[in-house]
């Protein structure tokens, strides 16, 4: 993949999306975001905020609009869509592991088969990253013997073997218990701090505060307000801003 | 002692109404039992059986050759005893596997007897009885070989090891039919278990992939592709198996490539194959349903192509939901095999009928019948020992209840 010269690695221009049912998801969406940010999407339940992030990885097409990852345009191109997706990991809401694959076979499976890596090699870098997001040990159980908070860490390291250069979360802490959040947000954290680009849709409010270099607001599938995390949080400029926090904080 | 009394007694009496109905059942049981066992030792006259006992098993295969299906017999043997060792020497890397469960000596032990005792009853030649004492020493030896050494075995040997199968039986269809060297034997000289195991083989071998390749089909974006599978399951569900058998000895023919289909066995076969790939279909269409779309997302987000995403992520955890449902059409298409003897094939029902229909037999229906019923039990009952055990293995929630969370 080539790189841009500038340091654009998502570049999303008036985006609009109808669901096959003629929903009107998207609404002429833009955002841009540079290498090594971290920008964190929030808004109602409903305001298009999983469509949109979907489209980065095309697990979502789109209608109008252009959306540019790291100078690549994501077209109707299969080649350059099965590209693209090498290169954006995803963290979903509901973990997703493959259940009838052990935790150590969920990370090797796609370096193997996609990047063609030799196995003893990604196993290793596998275990190192397991051991970094504190579940070596559980390498050769089965996903479905985790809990919760595990099986999202092991999720994270999943996409992480993959070596990606944007890494998009989901609500990655939506379904899991109080006491589980902790753990999983502290790894998130961590990876804050590396040049990996992150785009993540959450309500943690503190999380947002600490690690976010913008924070944006969606409503009604566009995007409302975009600021630094401080001026989000205390001075918004838009009334459906206001609104908005006032309901989560 | 003691304890095993206490457990009967809650187990059968624990109340009064409980109590009656136990010993209503138990008397029941143990008279039929005892009727059964006193007509079989008395009663029965199971000359009709040893005098057939070759009729049964294959046919009128030619007695000369026979040495092949001998031949035959001992690798397909050998390759159960490696694969159950494999399996055992092999645990499931989340799992403390024995190498000797309780079962396994129990089943070994069994199969054991039965191959002592069944050839002796049938008076066999002593050549021919010994021969079968040979190939459950093979079973046992071979089983002990691959649980004792297999884990030297290295990995990637150890994944090429079940394309044994699919070998073994390109090398049985040649031990089976000739050529290569070897006399033919024309397919009008297979019969009994013989024909019954080749025909539903061959049926549940070609079934599957067609069944997946179908149940996809159902469920592709393609609407042409979609309603064409539609179309096939619909008909071949709506059509009586026997309909379709005599349809199929009429046109398959021209059907299908010259070759493939060039006499009556082979055209029941295929008939069978395409009736079960149908029933197959829907229950893979069942097990696809099953797996999350997630699922797919993940492998797709991760950058394996669809291909890929199907192979590696999306059919094994299909068809480990679909299998219970399979291997009941499994079974059911096994039965179905009985059906050949409507056209005139002789496979097990085919055989039976001709020599019941024999006046030197004549009365003899009820240990005929009775043989068959066994036969087919059997065999039935090792495919659903054999799935039940892959479904332990494949099964990655068996433990999850029981694991200790943190
Ligand atoms: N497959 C679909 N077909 C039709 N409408 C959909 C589909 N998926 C989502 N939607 C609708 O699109 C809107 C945005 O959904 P989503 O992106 O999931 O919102 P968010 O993630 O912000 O909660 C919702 O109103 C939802 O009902
Ligand atoms: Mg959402």
């Amino acid at each position: 993949m080539t790189s841009s010269p500038s340091n654009l690695m998502i570049e999303a221009r008036g985006v609009e999306k109808w669901y096959p049912n003629g929903y009107h998801a998207l609404r002429g969406v833009d955002l841009t975001v540079h290498r090594g940010e971290v920008v964190v999407v929030m808004g109602p339940s409903g305001s298009g905020k999983s469509t949109f992030i979907r489209t980065f990885n095309a697990l979502e097409d789109f209608q109008k609009g252009t959306i540019r990852i790291d100078g690549n345009s994501l077209g109707n191109d299969l080649r350059q869509i099965d590209a693209i997706r090498r290169e954006v990991g995803m963290v979903f809401q509901q973990f997703n592991l493959f259940p009838h694959l052990t935790v150590l076979d969920n990370l090797v499976l796609a370096p193997t088969l996609v990047r063609g890596r030799p196995r003893a090699q990604v196993q290793a870098q596998a275990l190192s990253l397991l051991d970094r997001v504190g579940i070596k040990e559980q390498a050769q159980k089965f996903p479905g013997q985790l809990s919760g908070g595990q099986q999202q860490r092991v999720a994270i390291a999943r996409a992480l073997c993959m070596e990606p250069r944007i890494l998009l979360f989901d609500e990655p802490t939506s379904s899991l218990d109080p006491e589980m959040v902790r753990e999983v947000l502290d790894v998130m954290r961590q990876l804050a701090h590396e040049d990996i680009t992150m785009v993540v849709v959450t309500h943690e409010v503190k999380f947002a505060e600490q690690v976010a270099d913008r924070v944006v607001l969606m409503a009604e599938g566009s995007v409302v307000e975009e600021a630094p995390p401080a001026q989000f949080f205390k001075n918004p400029k838009h009334e459906r801003t206001r609104r908005f926090l006032d309901q989560i904080l | 002692m003691n304890l095993l009394l206490r457990r009967l007694r809650a187990d059968l009496f624990a109340t009064p109404a409980d109590g009656a109905l136990s010993l209503g059942l138990i008397a029941l049981i143990s008279a039929a039992a005892v009727g059964l066992v006193q007509w079989a030792c008395q009663k029965a006259q199971w000359a009709v059986i040893q005098a057939n006992s070759t009729l049964f098993a294959v046919g009128r295969y030619p007695e000369a050759q026979q040495w092949r299906l001998w031949l035959l017999t001992a690798l397909l043997t050998a390759a159960t005893g490696v694969s159950w060792g494999l399996l055992r020497s092999h645990p499931r890397a989340d799992r403390e596997g024995q190498l000797w469960p309780r079962n396994d000596r129990l089943v070994l032990g069994l199969l054991a007897a039965v191959a002592l005792w069944v050839p002796w009853a049938l008076r066999l030649a002593p050549a021919l009885q010994s021969r079968w004492w040979l190939l459950a020493a093979l079973l046992g030896a071979s089983r002990w070989l691959a649980g004792r050494f297999g884990s030297h075995l290295s990995r990637p040997l150890l994944r090429l090891f079940p394309l044994v199968w699919p070998l073994l039986y390109l090398i049985g269809m040649v031990l089976i039919s000739g050529g290569l060297g070897l006399m033919p034997v024309p397919p009008s000289q297979w019969g009994g278990l013989l024909l019954t195991l080749l025909t539903a083989s061959f049926a549940i071998l070609l079934c599957f992939p067609l069944g997946v390749l179908l149940a996809l089909g159902r469920r592709s974006d393609l609407p042409l592709l979609r309603w064409s599978a539609v179309v096939y399951i619909e008909f071949i569900r709506g059509a009586p198996l026997i309909t379709l058998l005599f349809l199929g000895q009429n046109i398959l023919g021209f059907l299908l490539p010259g070759g493939l289909a060039p006499d009556r066995i082979w055209r029941a076969a295929w008939v069978l194959t395409f009736f079960a790939a149908a029933y197959l279909a829907e229950a893979v269409r069942s097990g696809l349903a099953a797996v999350p779309k997630g699922q797919a997302e993940a492998a797709r987000s991760l950058g394996l192509s669809y291909p890929q995403t199907l192979v590696r992520v999306v059919l094994p955890q299909a068809l480990r939901v679909a299998l219970p449902a399979m291997v009941g059409q499994f079974i059911s298409l096994f039965q179905d095999t009985t059906l050949l003897s409507l056209i005139g094939l002789l496979e097990l029902l085919g055989v039976a009928r001709t020599v019941m229909a024999n006046p030197e037999f004549l009365g003899n229906n009820r240990e005929v019948y009775l043989t068959l019923a066994l036969l087919f039990w059997s065999c039935c009952a090792a495919l659903g020992l054999g799935s039940r055990a892959l479904e332990k293995r494949l099964d990655p929630q068996t433990l999850s209840q029981s694991a200790s969370r943190p």
